[in-house]
């Protein structure tokens, strides 16, 4: 592996490894100088240039000498044993077979399950706000995780089919008088029939057209409803109904004809309760898509999914239908990504087309490959990591981001194959 | 099952690398420290501070981060020294003042999370923000659910006050107000035969670039608009849109959109020969702009609404030396940003109090002296006194403010 | 439309196709060597843009006055800069992922691409950016009011971005190090083990890429004056997609697609609407994949089993 220095002999001498240390220190500091001094520490002015070179000189220090320790550590004994745990990950297969004895215990899932229900009692409205965002990148998680993970057809689009259901939800309250009840099938339906109207023309190509043209896919969508103003109100957005319960509104007063929900029960109005709703709803829909997810993998449809990702001409070859199966994949992917973006849109209650950008997609996607591709588990941690971390890292301010940026980076490096490896269930092959 | 030994070891990894992170952006930011007066994103010293309970807190919510955090920036110098001056005074009823930063890179969605965190997590007693309308929009509801009072410096779509949310103020103009100020001067000055219109597509450009041609309308003039496109923010090369107007023969263009793409689309327009007149609204008026269009030779001429120059008036001279004396030039809406905690802070010591209805009836009832002059609210939360006036550019790549009839 | 109108917006396209064009070459190369897309290119060449202005500024404070002198030892400093970034890069986000799954590198780019914007956007501000007109010359065709208009600048862009691709395609095509290069693209273990170091010779790639992006950055920072943190994803996903539209892994199909898109761009945008000139440019993208599943020079993809 690259991180570690040429190896040296092992009769070689502390002053040779002395020797290196220093050696690949400098050189790391002639390059971190090299790359940080003219963008890190000139800085533009208008037409001028600031002097601030003490940052790129300090940083470089810095470079150099964590390479320096770094350099040292590895020559010790235990230092190459912690290079040899967090190499390990690296050398697994693909996928574990996981035999009957070490199934999952139902006991902790259903604890998991009741902890999930009791949270938002617990949390206050940032926390809960948190939350609902963590779960909604659950659920697109889960849904592009068929697409990607089981289906392995890369989509740099996703956002288009998150859009399409936030969309829906919107408009189908704006023009059609249709509630979130209504448009939680209606826009899950609409966004599998954009999977549809996208998925046949494109499952022809291989491999990386097909994630540029997703791209291109989820691009257009997110331009139309930005220049559609007289439909979608264009870069102003929307406003998007808040979810009702019997009928019952989350509100501090209600519309014409509506009930407030915390006058109906005789409560103070509390904002908590609104999201405490969406919450609890989402939750639901959210175990409820790992349960199907986890089922149709062992079903013929999400077994064909799997067996197309690994070799697609020997499938073909086995009377396949590889047309079909990834269509399903894809509208499969697409729906689920339809009703997040309804519980986005109910959430927000406004939206407008710049939630819908690129970044969005490359979110997901990462969620999906941190996840490990085709783990459910995997996707759901993944999912909670990175749309937890960010807001963690609100303390870092302006490094936010950037920290952001750094992390995903070591995460990949230090778990290519995701955090949790996919697991598939053996054959019993003697009960057959 | 082995989830929890990963989520574990994920934990303790997320931890160190965030230990190591700490430790070694807290150094890059000493050398910040040392380096200071540059453009930068400064003053962390909000975070990480201890707060006091006799503390106030103002938050201060905008894009610090992506592509519009220059005015990020800009809010957040104002308001500091806003902080800095009245605390120097003696804060609000000897409470002092703390600002706190809230990044929503004007994406809405980080807009509305910015806002529940300010309010449970820094139980913020006021909010100064946001920039982008299309964030101030969905976080101003969830300001007014929670009965906070908020200002925002820049946000000048009207929906942000027509939607009659009681704590929602904004210390600048309507788009409706500034649009039809360049429309008159369009058909009434210029006497312009041919206009094209050009916006960003984005809620301020658009709507500022729509307000326009209402009011032209109104002047039956609208049938001189030979183009209305939209160009894409973030780009820099609007040569094809540039040739366009060219064929239109405009002999005046609009252009809805901040600096960052005027600029640009000035240069282009001035290099392939076009000399109509340009007009753009108070998102391009920033000394930037002459450095996006690669100089005040392309920028000669360009005439921009906005509000009136806040470094030229009287009552702000002084707050302009002490922040170009401490190596800022608080152009755009750093004196608006400064003037909102103005007045949160003597609403806060008229009303007595920071609950948002109190607060938000003070404001509306009484004139507060600020940095612009003093300043007073309608019942929408919109200023009463908003003259926007036309600036123009020299050659020199300054701009005045013309004289108004 | 009138001839003038319409040739102003064939240069206007020529110009922007001759960058998508370059910038695409370092996409394809990378994609062409290592199967992978290479998400922080973009913000590679965002960086050139600022080491551009950073170098000129520089030149001007210290006194020197020849212009060609300056540009090109901006043009040298800004391509050896922007190399030693590509060769970093490669070597701390995408070098350790190299053998485990096709999109480990994506991801890790997408942050490389986080770290790159965010690290210029604390370091240099958030501020459009710019450098001062410089090279004003312009050839007019036509009278005082129906003219086609060149400026030397756009004229340099489109024979700097023929002549790179030209080199380029001698070095893979002739040279020991192009035969290196594709081998280790066609079956990278056995060019391993018929002595290829393929790790260098994918450092070279990423370190080609990377000057071509600077050359791009510095034309276009003369050209358009103005640039911020932010172009590099702006300009990378077109960039991005001309490289798919004229087949990955094709260097005169970068180039060809880059100037495909430009024009398209312009005379769209020139004809019919520029609010969805965008739309237009991805749907033409689509279109070709599902008639040309492999863009329009790409070769067929064989079928391993």
């Amino acid at each position: 592996m690259s991180l570690t220095p040429t190896p040296l002999t092992s009769a070689a001498g502390p002053t040779a490894v002395l020797r290196q240390a220093v050696l690949e220190a400098a050189a790391s500091f002639v390059l971190a100088l090299l790359l940080l001094g003219p963008i890190v520490g000139l800085v533009l002015d208008g037409y001028q240039i600031k002097n601030e070179l003490q940052r790129p000189l300090l940083i470089a220090a810095l470079v150099a000498l964590g390479r320096f320790l770094f350099t040292l550590a590895l020559h010790t004994p235990s230092g190459r044993f912690w290079l040899e745990r967090f190499s390990a990950h690296r050398g697994k297969t693909a996928i574990l077979v996981q035999s009957d004895s070490d199934r999952q215990h139902h006991g902790w899932l259903l604890l998991l399950f009741i902890a999930g229900l009791a949270l938002p009692f617990l949390a206050n409205k940032y926390a809960l706000t948190v939350l609902i965002q963590a779960m909604i990148y659950v659920l697109l998680g889960l849904g592009l995780n068929i697409v990607v993970g089981l289906a392995g057809l890369l989509d740099l689009g996703y956002v288009a089919f998150y859009a399409v259901g936030a969309y829906g939800l919107a408009l189908g309250a704006q023009y059609l008088d249709i509630g979130f009840w209504t448009a939680l099938p209606l826009a899950a339906l609409l966004a599998a029939l954009f999977g549809a109207l996208l998925g046949f023309p494109v499952l022809r190509m291989h491999g990386d057209y097909l994630a540029i043209v997703t791209l291109g896919f989820g691009e257009i969508i997110r331009l139309v409803l930005n220049n559609w103003l007289s439909l979608t109100g264009g870069p102003n957005g929307i406003a998007a109904p808040a979810p009702q319960l019997f009928g019952l509104e989350f509100s501090r007063s209600a519309r014409e004809g509506g009930l407030p929900f915390h006058e109906y029960f005789q409560l103070a109005y509390n904002p908590l309760h609104r999201f405490i709703f969406i919450y609890l709803v989402l939750f639901l829909v959210v175990c409820l898509m790992a349960l199907v997810v986890n089922r149709l993998r062992n079903m013929p449809v999400g077994r064909a999914w799997e067996a197309l990702r690994e070799d697609e001409i020997a499938c073909r070859a086995l009377g396949i239908n590889h047309v079909l199966v990834k269509l399903s994949a894809f509208m499969m992917g697409a729906m689920v990504g339809g009703i997040a973006g309804v519980f986005f849109a109910t959430y927000q209650g406004f939206i407008n087309p710049a939630s819908f950008n690129f970044f969005e997609s490359a979110l997901i996607l990462a969620i999906v490959v941190l996840g490990g591709l085709g783990s459910t588990s995997g996707v759901i941690l993944a999912a909670l990591v990175l749309t937890i971390l960010p807001e963690v890292l609100r303390a870092f301010a302006d490094y936010r981001v950037f920290a952001f940026g750094v992390l995903m980076v070591l995460m990949m490096i230090w778990r290519p194959r995701g955090l949790i490896q996919p697991r598939r269930r053996a054959f019993d092959v003697e009960g057959l | 099952m082995s989830t929890f030994s990963f989520t574990r070891g994920l934990l303790s990894v997320a931890l160190a690398a965030g230990l190591s992170l700490s430790g070694g952006l807290a150094s890059a930011a000493e050398t910040i420290k040392i380096g200071v007066a540059g453009p930068m994103t400064g003053g962390n010293a909000a975070f990480g501070a201890i707060l006091f309970r006799d503390l106030l807190i103002i938050p201060l919510a905008g894009p610090m981060t992506g592509g519009n955090a220059a005015f990020g920036e800009q809010f957040w110098r104002g308001a500091s020294q806003a902080a800095d001056d009245i605390n120097a005074a003696g804060g609000i009823d000897g409470k002092k003042i703390e600002l706190v930063k809230g990044d929503d890179a004007c994406e809405p969605k980080q807009a509305v999370a910015v806002a529940n965190r300010l309010i449970d997590q820094d139980k913020v007693a006021a909010v100064i923000g946001h920039f982008c309308s299309s964030s101030t929009i969905p976080a101003s509801e969830v300001y007014a659910d929670a009965n906070i009072v908020v200002i925002t410096p820049g946000s000048t779509n009207p929906k942000v006050t027509e939607r009659n949310l009681p704590t929602v103020f904004r210390m600048c103009g309507r788009d409706d107000q500034q649009g039809p100020l360049a429309a008159d001067f369009i058909v009434k000055e210029l006497k312009a035969k041919k206009i094209a219109v050009i916006h960003d597509k984005d809620t301020y450009g658009q709507g500022i670039a729509d307000a326009m041609r209402t009011r032209l309308k109104e002047l039956k003039a609208d049938n001189r608009v030979v183009l209305y496109e939209g160009l894409t923010r973030g780009e820099k090369d609007f040569n094809a849109l540039v040739t366009k107007i060219k064929a239109s023969g405009a002999d005046a263009v609009y252009f809805g959109g901040l600096y960052n793409e005027a600029g640009p689309l000035l240069r282009q327009l001035r290099e392939q020969g076009v000399k109509a007149a340009f007009l753009s609204g108070d998102g391009s008026l920033d000394p930037a702009i002459v450095t996006a269009a690669g100089g005040p030779q392309f920028v000669n001429g360009a005439y921009m609404t906005s509000v009136r120059e806040a470094r030229n008036i009287a009552s702000s001279q002084a707050v302009v030396k002490k922040m170009q004396a401490a190596g800022f030039d608080p152009a755009g809406f750093t004196l608006y940003a400064y003037a909102s905690l103005q007045a949160l802070a003597d609403g806060m010591k008229g009303a007595k109090t920071s609950d948002g209805a109190k607060l938000a009836a003070w404001l509306k009832a009484h004139t507060v002296p600020t940095v612009l002059g003093p300043k007073s609210w309608d019942a929408k939360g919109d200023l009463k006194d908003t003259s926007f006036s036309l600036f123009v550019w020299s050659p020199d790549g300054t701009y005045r403010e013309m004289a108004q009839k | 439309m009138d001839w003038h109108i319409l040739a102003q917006q064939l240069v206007n396209g020529l110009t922007l196709g001759s960058i998508y064009g370059l910038i695409a070459i370092g996409y394809t190369m990378v994609y062409g060597i290592i199967g992978m897309i290479n998400f922080a290119h973009g913000d590679v060449y965002m960086v050139s843009a600022y080491l551009t202005a950073i170098c000129l500024a520089v030149l001007f404070s210290c006194g020197i006055d020849s212009l060609p002198f300056a540009l090109l030892a901006t043009l040298v400093a800004a391509m050896l800069i922007t190399a030693a970034y590509g060769w970093t890069i490669e070597r701390i986000a995408y070098r350790p992922l190299r053998g485990s799954n096709r999109l480990a590198p994506l991801i890790s780019a997408i942050g490389m691409s986080l770290v790159l914007q965010n690290g210029v956007q604390l370091s240099q501000g958030a501020r459009t950016q710019g450098v001062p007109s410089l090279i004003p010359a312009t050839l007019r065709f036509g009278d005082e009011e129906t003219f086609v208009q060149i400026t030397l600048v756009q004229v340099m862009i489109v024979v700097v971005s023929l002549a790179s691709m030209a080199l380029l395609h001698w070095l893979i095509g002739r040279t020991t190090l192009g035969r290196q290069c594709r081998a280790t693209q066609q079956d990278r273990r056995m060019a391993a083990i018929l002595g290829i170091d393929t790790d260098r010779i994918i450092s070279t790639v990423f370190v080609i890429g990377a000057a071509m992006a600077a050359i791009a950055g510095v034309l276009v920072t003369l050209n358009y004056g103005s640039f911020d943190f932010y172009i590099g994803f702006v300009t990378g996903i077109k960039a991005f997609t001309a490289a798919v539209l004229g087949g990955i892994g094709s260097l005169p199909g970068a180039m060809l697609g880059g100037l495909i898109l430009g024009l398209s761009e312009a005379l769209f945008s020139g004809m019919v609407n520029t609010d969805y000139k965008d739309v237009f440019a991805f749907s033409l993208l689509v279109l070709v994949l599902i008639f040309r599943p492999t863009g329009l020079l790409g070769k067929p993809e064989v079928e391993k089993v």
